[in-house]
Formats: C-alpha cells, sequence, structure tokens
C-alpha cells in the first residue's frame, strides 16, 4: 500500500467585508495537504489553520446542498466537488451580491423561484392512491428535479451576463413542471417571460452542471414546444 | 450601530427552527391551520440533513400483500430492541402513507415499475420489502417543500440561528432569541410556540455523515429551557462511509445490503466485507445474518477492525460488492455511482473492484421527548424529526426517518397552531431575558485573550469519536464527562473570537454552537455511563449483553448547572406514564 | 443519464480544461462577422472593378483584384461560411427536437471547416 500524495496549494482568495473593507482586495495562503483535497478542504484549512476571519459558506460537504459555489480560477464551481489545484484564485459567485468574503446573497434567486410558482398547478386533489404516472417519466422528473440550484450555471451561463434571462437553472425548473403530468400551469409562458428565448443553445451550462443535468436540453425541448406545440395532459 | 444587547423585536404565531423536512412539513401544517410562522434556517435553507438523505421512505402501500402497518410497527419495536415509545412508533407506521401521497402532491415522483405500481426495495432490519425512493433522494425531498412553502408564502430566514428559548415568568415558551448570521445582529421573535426541528448531533463527532450545521443545537436549547431529553446515549452509526477524500470522508455509503444481491431478496447476500487481510471478519459477529446483519452489528464490526489493527492505511476496510446489481443500482441511485467514480474511481463506481469503507456517526436515536402531539414538557415548546427522540428505540431501521419527518414534522405544526392561536404571551414578555442573554453570548467577541473555539470543537469531536461512539466502557466514559465538565466551567467561559466584525462571523457561530455541543456530550457521556447493558445502536464493552433490567428509557433534565438522568419505565400502547424508580443525580 | 453502461459525468475538474460552448459561441460570432464584413467588402470591391463610373477608384487601387485572390482570406472565408452554417443547422436541428451532443458536434463541425479552408489553401498553392 503506497502511501497518499500529497500537495502544496497556493490560493489567493479575494476578501471583503461590506463593515470594514472599502475595497476588496485578495490574500494570499499556503496550504499543504493530500493531494486529493477538494476546493473546500483547502478553504477549512485555511479557516481553521490561518484566517479565523475567512467567512465562506457550505454544509453537505458532499456535493448535494449547492451552498458552496463559488468561483475557482474564473470558472463558478462546487467547492466541495471540484480538486484543488496547485495555483487557485477563489472568490465569490458571480453575479450575486456579495456578503462577505465568500458568502453570497441568495435573496434575489429565492424571489425569482418563488415567483415562478413551481409547485404543481393542480386542477384536483390528489387522488390518495398512487397517482398514474409511467415509469420513464417518474424517472426523468426526478432527473430533473436533481437541480440543486447552485447557481453555477447562472454564473457561468454568457446569456445572463448580456441579456434580460433570469437564468438556465429557472428554465429547468420550469421544464420539470412543465412535464409533471399534474401541472396545468401556462411554463412555456413563463419560460417566454423570463428570457427562454435569449438563450445561445450553447451548454456551458451541461457542462458546468455539478448534477451531471443539461439545462440547455431543458430550454430546447421548451423551444421545440413552441414551434410544434406540447403534449396535452389528460 | 447595533450595541451587544439591542434587540430588534418581531412576532410571529409560531417559530420554527431547522430548514429540513420535519421543519418545513411543521411550517405548511401550521400555516394551514391559520397561524403565521416563520422558519429559521441556520445557514442558507439547503443545507440540512434532509438534504444529504438518500430519501429512502419506509411505508405499508399495500403494493406487498404480506406487509401490514402491524409489521411495519413491529419491525420498527423489534429493530429498537423494545424501549421506542410505542405510541409515536404506532403513529409513524399509521401515518406514513398519507404523508406519502402528501409528497406526491407536493410533486415528487416515487420510483416506478408501473403506472400505479412503486418500486420498492429492502432496506437494513425489516422483514418486508417495503421502502420507496426517488432518485432525485433527499434533495427532491426538500425541493418539493420549498415550492410549497414560496406557495403559502411562508417566511424563510436564511442564516438565522435559533440561539435560545425564552420562556415568561410562568415558564411558557415566550419566543426564540434568534442571531442573525448574515448581519450579526441579534434578534426576538416573540412568538406563543417554537417548535425544535433542528436535526441531530452528528457533528459531535470526529467523523460523521451529516450536515456541518447538525451541532444539536435545538436538543440542547430545549434542554435549558426544561424539556426532557430521552435515549440520548443511543447515537446510530452507519456501517460503511466514504474513507477519503477529506471532505467525502464520513459521508454514507448506505448499506452493504445494497452492493449485493440482498438488496432484493432478504435471503440472499450482501456485499462481504473484508479487513487488510482479506478475512470476512463480520461473519465472527454475526454468522447467520453475515454481511446483511443490522447497522448496529455491522459498524461495530468494522470498528473494532480498525481499532485493532486490521484496516486501510487509510483507515477504512474494503466492501467487495456483487457486479450483478451495478444496473438496478445506477438506476435506482445514479447520485451514489456518481460519487463512488469521483472519489474512488470507474472501477468501483461499476462495482467491479473493493470498495473502501468505514463507520461514521449518522444518527441521533435519542433527543427532545415528546408526545404524540409532539409536545415537549413545557407549554408551548415541541420537536420533531431527528431533533426529537422514542419513535425509533436503540436502532432505527434505514428508510424510517423519511416517513418519521414527515408524519411528526406534520403533527409539530398542527399543535403548534392550534396552542398559538389559543393565546399569545404577554407584550414584552422575555425581552429582558433575551437580552441578557444575548450580551453573555456576545462577551466572545470582545475578549482580547482565549481559546478559539474551533479548537475545543475539535477535542470535543475526538473525546466523542473515541469514547463515546461505537465502543463505550466506564472508565473512559467517566474520565471523558470529566474532561467535559471541565471544558464547560473553564474553557468556554474563555472563548474568543478571533475576528471583531460580526458579519458571517463563523467563530462566534461556534462559539453558540460549542455550549450546545457541551451540553449535548455531557448529557450522553453521563447517560452511557447510566446504561449497564449492550442494546441496539449502545454498545459497552464492559456490559457486552442485553439486559432486560434495561428495558426502560434515560430520561435527562436540567436542573440549574446540573444534569439530572432518570431511569424510566418504556412507553407502551395504552400504558399511562408514571412516575418510577431510579434518580441519579450528577452534577 | 442514458443506457445502462454509461456512468454519470465526473464532475470534479470543472475549473479545468476548454469551455466547448463559450469556444462554439466566439467562433460563431467570429465566423458570422466575417461573412457580414465580406459581403460588404465584396459588393464595393466589385462595384469599384466594373462599374464604370468607379474608373478612378479602381485606377487608385491595384492592389484590389490581388487582394481579392489571397489564398488566407479565401480560406477563412471559406472556413466562416462551412462553420457559421454547419452550427447554425446544429443549433435549429437541436431545438427542433434532434439530440445531438454539444463537444463531438462542435469538433466534427471545426474540422469539416477546417477541412474546406484547408482545401483552398492548397487550391491556391496549386495542389
Amino acid at each position: 500500500m503506497t502511501t497518499p500524495a500529497t500537495i502544496t496549494v497556493t490560493a489567493e482568495i479575494r476578501r471583503f467585508d461590506p463593515s470594514q473593507d472599502g475595497e476588496p482586495r485578495y490574500q494570499r495562503f499556503e496550504v499543504e495537504g493530500l493531494a486529493n483535497m477538494s476546493v473546500l478542504d483547502v478553504v477549512r484549512s485555511i479557516y481553521e489553520n490561518q484566517a479565523g476571519d475567512l467567512a465562506y459558506q457550505f454544509a453537505c460537504r458532499i456535493g448535494r446542498c449547492g451552498t458552496c459555489a463559488m468561483r475557482v480560477n474564473g470558472r463558478p464551481v462546487l467547492a466541495c466537488q471540484e480538486r484543488c489545484k496547485e495555483e487557485m484564485r477563489i472568490e465569490p459567485l458571480t453575479p450575486f451580491p456579495v456578503l462577505r468574503d465568500l458568502v453570497v446573497d441568495r435573496t434575489e434567486i429565492e424571489s425569482r423561484l418563488a415567483a415562478l410558482e413551481l409547485a404543481p398547478k393542480r386542477d384536483a386533489q390528489h387522488p390518495g392512491k398512487p397517482e398514474p404516472i409511467g415509469a420513464d417519466l417518474a424517472a426523468k422528473l426526478c432527473n430533473m428535479d436533481s437541480c440543486l440550484l447552485c447557481m453555477v450555471c447562472v454564473s457561468a451561463c454568457p446569456a445572463v451576463d448580456e441579456r434580460p434571462f433570469d437564468g438556465p437553472a429557472f428554465m429547468l425548473k420550469l421544464r420539470h413542471m412543465a412535464e409533471h403530468p399534474a401541472d396545468r400551469g401556462d411554463r412555456l409562458g413563463q419560460a417566454l417571460d423570463h428570457g427562454m428565448l435569449e438563450c445561445f443553445n450553447c451548454d456551458v451550462c451541461t457542462q458546468m452542471c455539478p448534477a451531471d443535468l443539461s439545462p440547455a436540453q431543458a430550454i430546447r425541448d421548451f423551444r421545440k414546444e413552441l414551434v410544434f406545440g406540447g403534449v396535452s395532459k389528460r | 450601530m447595533t450595541t451587544s444587547s439591542e434587540l430588534a423585536v418581531e412576532h410571529c404565531d409560531v417559530l420554527i427552527a431547522g430548514s429540513g423536512a420535519a421543519g418545513m412539513r411543521a411550517a405548511i401544517a401550521a400555516h394551514d391551520a391559520g397561524a403565521k410562522v416563520v422558519l429559521l434556517a441556520k445557514g442558507p435553507r439547503r443545507a440540512n440533513h434532509t438534504r444529504m438523505s438518500g430519501g429512502r421512505y419506509n411505508v405499508v402501500t399495500g403494493l406487498n400483500p404480506k406487509d401490514t402497518d402491524d409489521a411495519f410497527f413491529q419491525d420498527t419495536i423489534d429493530s429498537g430492541m423494545g424501549i421506542n415509545n410505542y405510541e409515536l412508533t404506532r403513529i409513524l407506521a399509521d401515518e406514513a402513507l398519507a404523508r406519502a401521497y402528501d409528497l406526491e402532491e407536493y410533486g415528487l415522483a416515487w420510483d416506478r415499475t408501473d403506472v400505479t405500481k412503486y418500486y420498492m426495495s429492502m432496506t437494513g432490519g425489516g422483514t418486508y420489502v417495503r421502502t420507496l425512493g426517488s432518485i432525485d433522494e433527499g434533495i427532491g425531498i426538500t425541493e418539493v417543500m420549498l415550492h410549497q412553502m414560496h406557495k403559502r408564502g411562508i417566511r424563510i430566514c436564511d442564516f438565522h440561528m435559533l440561539a435560545d428559548v425564552i420562556r415568561t415568568d410562568g415558564g411558557d415558551v415566550a419566543g426564540g432569541l434568534v442571531m442573525d448570521l448574515s448581519k450579526g445582529v441579534w434578534r426576538f421573535f416573540s412568538a406563543p410556540a417554537v417548535v425544535i426541528a433542528t436535526g441531530g448531533t452528528s457533528q459531535l463527532y470526529e467523523t460523521s455523515s451529516g450536515p456541518t450545521i447538525n451541532t444539536g443545537d435545538g436538543i440542547s436549547i430545549a434542554l435549558r429551557a426544561g424539556a426532557e431529553l430521552v435515549d440520548i446515549e443511543f447515537m446510530q452509526f452507519i456501517p460503511i462511509s466514504f474513507v477519503y477524500p477529506p471532505s467525502a470522508r464520513g459521508y454514507t455509503l448506505t448499506e452493504p445490503a445494497h452492493y449485493g444481491m440482498r438488496h432484493f431478496d432478504p435471503n440472499a447476500e450482501a456485499a462481504q466485507l473484508l479487513n487488510n487481510k482479506g478475512e470476512r471478519f463480520v461473519l465472527k459477529h454475526d454468522p447467520v445474518r453475515k454481511e446483511g446483519s443490522t447497522r448496529d452489528v455491522l459498524a461495530r464490526a468494522i470498528m473494532l477492525e480498525i481499532l485493532e489493527g486490521r484496516g486501510t492505511p487509510e483507515g477504512g476496510v474494503f466492501m467487495v460488492p456483487d457486479p450483478q446489481v451495478f444496473e438496478s443500482f445506477l438506476k435506482e441511485r445514479p447520485i451514489y455511482v456518481k460519487r463512488l467514480l469521483e472519489n474512488y474511481g470507474e472501477a468501483q463506481a461499476r462495482l467491479e473492484a473493493p470498495i473502501q469503507v468505514m463507520p461514521s456517526a449518522l444518527y441521533t436515536l435519542g433527543g427532545v421527548r415528546i408526545d404524540a402531539w409532539c409536545r415537549t414538557s413545557v407549554p408551548g415548546l415541541f420537536a420533531a424529526g431527528e431533533a426529537a427522540g422514542g419513535v425509533h428505540g436503540a436502532n432505527r431501521l434505514g428508510g424510517s426517518s423519511m416517513p418519521d419527518i414527515q408524519v411528526f414534522g406534520r403533527r409539530a405544526g398542527i399543535a403548534a397552531a392550534q396552542d398559538a392561536l389559543a393565546g399569545r404571551p404577554p407584550e414584552g414578555a422575555g425581552l429582558d431575558r433575551a437580552r441578557e442573554r444575548a450580551a453573555a453570548l456576545t462577551a466572545p467577541i470582545g475578549r482580547a485573550e482565549g481559546v478559539r473555539p474551533i479548537e475545543v470543537k475539535r477535542r470535543v469531536q475526538k473525546l466523542m469519536w473515541d469514547h463515546v461512539g461505537l465502543v463505550r466502557t466506564a472508565a473512559r466514559l467517566e474520565e471523558t464527562l470529566r474532561a467535559f465538565t471541565d471544558l464547560r466551567r473553564n474553557v468556554l467561559p474563555q472563548l474568543k473570537v478571533t475576528d471583531k466584525s460580526r458579519i458571517l462571523n463563523r467563530e462566534w457561530m461556534e462559539s453558540l454552537e460549542l455550549e450546545n455541543m457541551l451540553d449535548l456530550a455531557e448529557a450522553m457521556a453521563a447517560t452511557s455511563l447510566q446504561r449497564k447493558e449492550t442494546r441496539g445502536a449502545f454498545y459497552r464493552t464492559d456490559f457486552p449483553d442485553q439486559d432486560p433490567q434495561w428495558t426502560a428509557n434515560l430520561w435527562v433534565k436540567r436542573d440549574g448547572e446540573r444534569i439530572v438522568v432518570e431511569k424510566r419505565p418504556v412507553v407502551t400502547l395504552g400504558a399511562a406514564v408514571p412516575a418510577q424508580p431510579l434518580a441519579a443525580a450528577i452534577s | 443519464m442514458s443506457g445502462a453502461a454509461t456512468l454519470p459525468r465526473n464532475t470534479t475538474r470543472q475549473a479545468e480544461g476548454a469551455l466547448h460552448g463559450d469556444i462554439a459561441r466566439l467562433l460563431h460570432r467570429f465566423t458570422g462577422t466575417v461573412i457580414v464584413l465580406f459581403v460588404l467588402v465584396h459588393v464595393i470591391a466589385q462595384a469599384v472593378l466594373h462599374v464604370p463610373a468607379f474608373g478612378m477608384t479602381k485606377a487608385a487601387a491595384p492592389w484590389l483584384p490581388v487582394l481579392q485572390s489571397q489564398h488566407w482570406m479565401h480560406a477563412a472565408l471559406y472556413f466562416s461560411i462551412v462553420f457559421h452554417t454547419l452550427y447554425g443547422l446544429k443549433l435549429l436541428a437541436s431545438e427542433l427536437g434532434m439530440r445531438i451532443e454539444y463537444r463531438s458536434a462542435l469538433w466534427v463541425i471545426v474540422a469539416i471547416s477546417a477541412l474546406v479552408g484547408l482545401r483552398e489553401v492548397l487550391r491556391y498553392a496549386g495542389i
């Protein structure tokens, strides 16, 4: 059995405390540890051993809560999932307002989600027995609903930068409802209202998604529906 | 600039601490009953244990003709080694189905084999196949529930940590003292009803499967407020979890049963477990069920193997899965396959190579003592979910936590709304007490010298893992109890926070957590000393057998600075709860 | 999440490697600009060369016909037309329901466009 490999990481972290700092600054740290450390392991090590005033967010540390999303070398990633690199620049997730250091304010995200009304709009109550949903459709719905709302795709999306577009994640959530057999909402209409047509169809969101989902495909499905019409629900 | 004792005061009917499924279900139920609800999440709302869960849901749907609510009830009692609160267990078995349909109404799509036939699997410890699931697991459950919260316009406060429950002079709940971590200001939510749904104590252990926020805050707060704890010595350890990389260490890999044909057939084999010599060490412990044994037997077997030096250099043992189950495992649990791929490699992800595993602290079996409607002994204080105790007894069936949090979350919400709408605390009640407490909790920021919370936290976690974990014995427990008492008395008042800025001050949050952790650590060590037997997840090397005299529960109550532990008879069906035997006071 | 044997993707190195979508988008923009500019320039150039009224301008720009037959200009133009068309068709097809894998699609289209461009270069070099 070989001993686990180690690595020395140099991390530059963007620091900003709105109650004290006039503007952000970058602070350099060096961390030694196992080569298979995640970015989160590096950040935690810095907090525990070098910078007790570092503000960062995580919870599950295994890629399911989506709350540790941040930019590493310019790319939005989940810190707990991303392998550390020897040289890293670590910054908070754009384009969200920064609360402090690496923690962003998600208030706007939550209010946009609430505005989309993503609970199924039913015209009848639950029948009190298993709802008829095909096995494959159930799997597809669950797949779409494993979106973490981590906002990595929204951060990576070039259309969100340039145009009035909420972002890929919101489209994926709308598509989830669109395909849910019990939902009667006009999800295509909502998607159009929230900038669906602005999407470049570039699949950067598909590439960056830490849950291996494709918001771009959800948008393509909406576009197809726009042209050919959707499947009627009962 | 806010001074340390300045409080922003708000009002609501039901204040719920905890954004997991129990808290959210309580919020939904309370709101639907007409109450004004505020839900507090210690961090972002999606940071909770439910989110991380595999989302397996035990329920009698009628699809398995052999299974009945009675069988589910009996399985839970058997697994709980007869010390469950039978009333709560009965409710769990009876109401699980209605709550499963609720989730479906919220938009969750249970896995199916056919249009109206749910897909079911086995989990460790049950008799019949009855476990539902959805491939989006805990992520799906939390998302659909969040959208129900949005639909109802229920206010969710992220980064709001409940620091204490404040009572009126009469002993009723007056409200909650809350730290708004995002701004570093104190808030007092005046409310006649507070629901504790803050999850468990997994973070008291060095290696755990839960989220970083589960430091047992709510359980400790309830204890401080005058409620009792029950079964707090019982901690469930998952036998297999990831060994590396560091961030994944301790995260559950479910059970060896899922990696072998036993996943479908209770009589088939589970995945084999081997030490560094290639021996199937579990056969020493359970020659009959072998690796299909219950979580507690497996966890202890693996732990002992590692402690005795027959583990891998990384600190685990090997699990040899059966590649035959790969296709269905991929279909049922794609998220787990992805993690295996990313943490270990392709061969392991395809179940074609041995997977390194280690035990890990998973679930708090005990917790705040509640009745059928989640009431504690403090009027206006409720608890539900992992924070509450009694439903599962000495050991929890895999897949029973999901129905538990739905069933009791709803009950807590209904009862809390009822109580809240019946009467409010007088205006201004509790404010002075709240200010006092806020000032005391702000002290670490003012200190120039002292001990960093993270150092104490690490120490507590190591002591708990080593001595109040899978393997416990009198001498170690006594030593550890003294260490905790010492930490609580002498070190806690000396905590210092490096950073004076209050915004998202993690060290400050950790200082608040530490008091809660130490309270619980003491309670867990003290009750462990009392229970002189081995039962379910609780293992004493000096008392390795189950003792029928100990078919009882230990209740814990605070009496000033002292912890009082009482032995109480099990709450069986139809029996009243009499005041009885052994009271041991510990200072 | 496709067939039985396909594992989920390993997403632990997302900050490394190229962003295919950015490359595709920028190339599409660039080639689109090239085409628009070409048409503009071509119309003006042809007018200068063939419309008698612009005779003076033609005399003043003897380099114009030479410029038009530069092999690299042709290569760039052909590359751009082929890339922009094929990628545009890929976008269209994918939105009308065809399942197209974005990574391989990009590289195949770049390869075809590069081959066409290369062919122009070789043609001008007399090969």
